[in-house]
């Protein structure tokens, strides 16, 4: 049904999008990145891809930061693009996709305001594509109590169904989800850790996200939700990994679960009481691909630590009790893997037509690109030659 | 009295010196040890600060840009510096040393994604502040002991050179002048001598010429002494 009428109006945008999916890089373009001797030859190579002369104008000592802004800036230039020509509901959905930019953006200015911060400082490091009209009015408050009851419940991320009638700008055109009514009051801004805040928000955000792409249905749905709920778990399992250790309490672990996950919700109880990887294993044992994750970091570790432990069965238990490297590396290996199927799932997203899905898994793969890209700069520049085919290709 | 004080001297200055190149000596082996040590120390820390940047690479990757929440979440120093003194020959070292706090402040950071990987860097790059701190303590007394080497150099080459020498001229000095006051003396006393039996002789002279008028007054014919027993008659003698 949707494919009767999908092209009148998001056709155009999705066939754009389609486009910059084919300038993404390909493995032979990695490869050749990967040869660079110096950043200068890493320019050379990138000018002859997509990204043409972004660093053209830049002066010659770059850095690697740079390297990661100005590619961030195209992607930036191609979601603003996309967004300027969208319709509803595809301008809903590309908007959807800021809100996690924006809660980033929303916990990084909050931090900086409790503290006192140089408000234009703030907001240069704020992600571009979570920028909102009323983010600099967040500076304004001085105190927790103020920054709630006069600013966040007018951010995008808190509004409701009522008229925005300050903000021209077409943020609020339809109730966006009020995440900070629902998971923060005044009182937790106080005393509840940052991260958790903005965990909490994550959740609210996945869930509400979710929601929003069932209502448009059809295969936008479908394919979004494999997205989405391979995201919650990842952040479900990725906070029980990380928790371990500290004053983070089970209870608070987990509240800060999305419940759209496929391991909710007797994964996601599970992970709640887990007290080492290993449950967290048994806990992901019911699904097949998770599953292959934590087999793999196993005997992944000793090849990420570099020091050859016995074998894969031993390793995992001897993870928790060396946290210092080698949980690190076991762990890192994870979140590689998380990378590598994260990459496979948006790659999936291209094979269906007349979804809005395409415009998301694009998104993701640019940043996982941008990402790709930082670490090879990055290894170039540290002269780290061994670890340079760690990155992730897209393509 | 001056020379026994002077030759005192020169005895202190020449314990004083062998005393001062012992120091020096053992000094310089310090000197010498705690440079191999710095040595090690910038390799290691060359390491060690190229892998802190690799994993902040590695953070940075797998998180973004996390610098300034950790700057805004951390309240208190988990990393502390202590100094305390030590004591080589004499010289006052300081050393500093390593106080981690356990815990820290930014424990959820990257609690969503990535979170090991700031953990890892994080204890990365407290080893590489240690190293740091290793550096710095054996740098500084690498300044130290140089500068007190050098100090400790110039008074054994100022005693070797200078002090004594000084002192061993005094004592020649005065050694001769005493010399020559002996020699002056004897002189002295020689010719005093040389006067007085001059004197002594005059005297006699002038003795024996107030004892030659007294033989002229006698009468002629006991002049001249002896005179001839035989040319004149003796009264007494009736024949």
């Amino acid at each position: 049904m949707e494919a009767l009428l999908f092209n009148v109006d998001s056709g155009f945008l999705e066939g754009i999008v389609r486009g910059y999916k084919a300038g993404l890089l390909t493995q032979n373009q990695y490869n050749n990145l990967t040869q660079c001797e110096t950043i200068e030859d890493f320019r050379t190579q990138l000018s002859a891809t997509d990204y043409g002369n972004f660093l053209a104008n830049e002066p010659l000592p770059i850095s690697t930061s740079t390297i990661s802004d100005k590619a961030t800036q195209v992607l930036v230039d191609q979601f603003n693009y996309l967004r300027s020509n969208a319709v509803e509901p595809l301008s809903k959905f590309l908007e959807y996709m800021t809100y996690a930019y924006m809660i980033d953006n929303v916990i990084l200015i909050i931090t900086g305001t409790l503290h006192g911060r140089n408000t234009n400082e703030l907001l240069q490091r704020c992600h571009p594509l979570g920028v909102f009209d009323t983010m600099p009015a967040l500076c304004v408050a001085t105190n927790v109590e103020e920054l709630y009851h006069t600013v966040l419940v007018e951010t995008p991320l808190a509004t409701d169904a009522r008229p925005h009638s300050s903000s021209p700008y077409p943020v609020p055109l339809s109730p966006p989800a009020p995440y900070f009514r629902d998971s923060v009051t005044a009182a937790d801004l106080d005393d509840l850790n940052i991260e958790i805040i903005r965990n909490t928000l994550y959740k609210a955000y996945l869930e509400d996200f979710d929601a929003f792409c069932r209502t448009l249905g059809g295969p936008t749905a479908e394919i979004m939700h494999r997205i989405l709920s391979f995201e919650a778990d990842r952040r479900a399992i990725n906070i029980t990994i990380n928790s371990f250790g500290t004053q983070l309490s089970k209870e608070q672990r987990a509240k800060l679960f999305p419940t759209i996950g496929r391991l909710f919700p007797e994964g996601n109880n599970a992970l709640a009481r887990a007290d080492d990887i290993d449950q967290v294993r048994q806990a992901c044992e019911p699904v097949a691909e998770y599953r292959a994750f934590f087999d793999g970091s196993a005997s992944g570790a000793p090849r990420a630590n570099g020091t050859g432990h016995g074998g894969g069965s031993e390793s995992t238990a001897n993870l928790l009790g060396d946290l210092g490297d080698d949980l690190g590396g076991g762990a890192a290996d994870l979140e590689d893997r998380f990378f590598v199927h994260e990459v496979h799932l948006n790659k999936l997203a291209f094979l269906q037509q007349f979804q809005y899905a395409v415009f998301y898994s694009y998104i993701k793969l640019k940043e996982q690109e941008i990402r790709s890209l930082t670490w090879i700069a990055e290894c170039i520049a540290q002269n780290a030659r061994d670890r340079i085919h760690d990155y992730i290709p897209t393509f | 009295m001056a020379l026994t004080n002077t030759k005192l001297r020169l005895k202190g200055a020449q314990t004083g010196h062998s005393l001062l190149a012992k120091k020096r000596d053992a000094l310089t082996t310090r000197f010498r040890a705690i440079l191999r040590r710095v040595d090690e120390a910038k390799r290691k820390m060359g390491r060690v600060m190229q892998l802190a940047s690799f994993s902040l690479a590695e953070v940075t990757y797998a998180t973004g840009d996390i610098s300034y929440l950790v700057q805004e979440q951390a309240k208190s120093a988990s990393f502390k510096v202590k100094a305390r003194q030590e004591n080589v020959s004499g010289v006052v070292l300081p050393a500093f040393e390593v106080d981690r706090v356990p815990g820290s402040d930014f424990n959820l950071t990257g609690l969503g994604r990535g979170g090991q990987q700031v953990l890892r860097a994080k204890e990365v790059y407290a080893k590489a502040v240690e190293t740091l701190v290793d550096l710095a303590s054996l740098q500084t007394a690498f300044m130290i002991l140089d500068e007190v080497i050098r100090a400790t150099n110039r008074r054994v080459n100022a005693i070797e050179h200078v002090v004594i020498p000084r002192l061993e001229n005094t004592i020649k000095y005065i050694t001769s002048e005493l010399d020559e006051m002996d020699r002056e003396e004897f002189f002295r006393l020689k010719k005093v001598q040389g006067k007085k039996k001059r004197d002594a002789e005059a005297a006699e002279a002038l003795r024996k010429d107030q004892e030659i008028p007294d033989i002229l007054e006698m009468p002629p014919d006991r002049a001249g002494g002896g005179g001839d027993l035989l040319g004149s008659k003796d009264e007494d003698v009736i024949f």
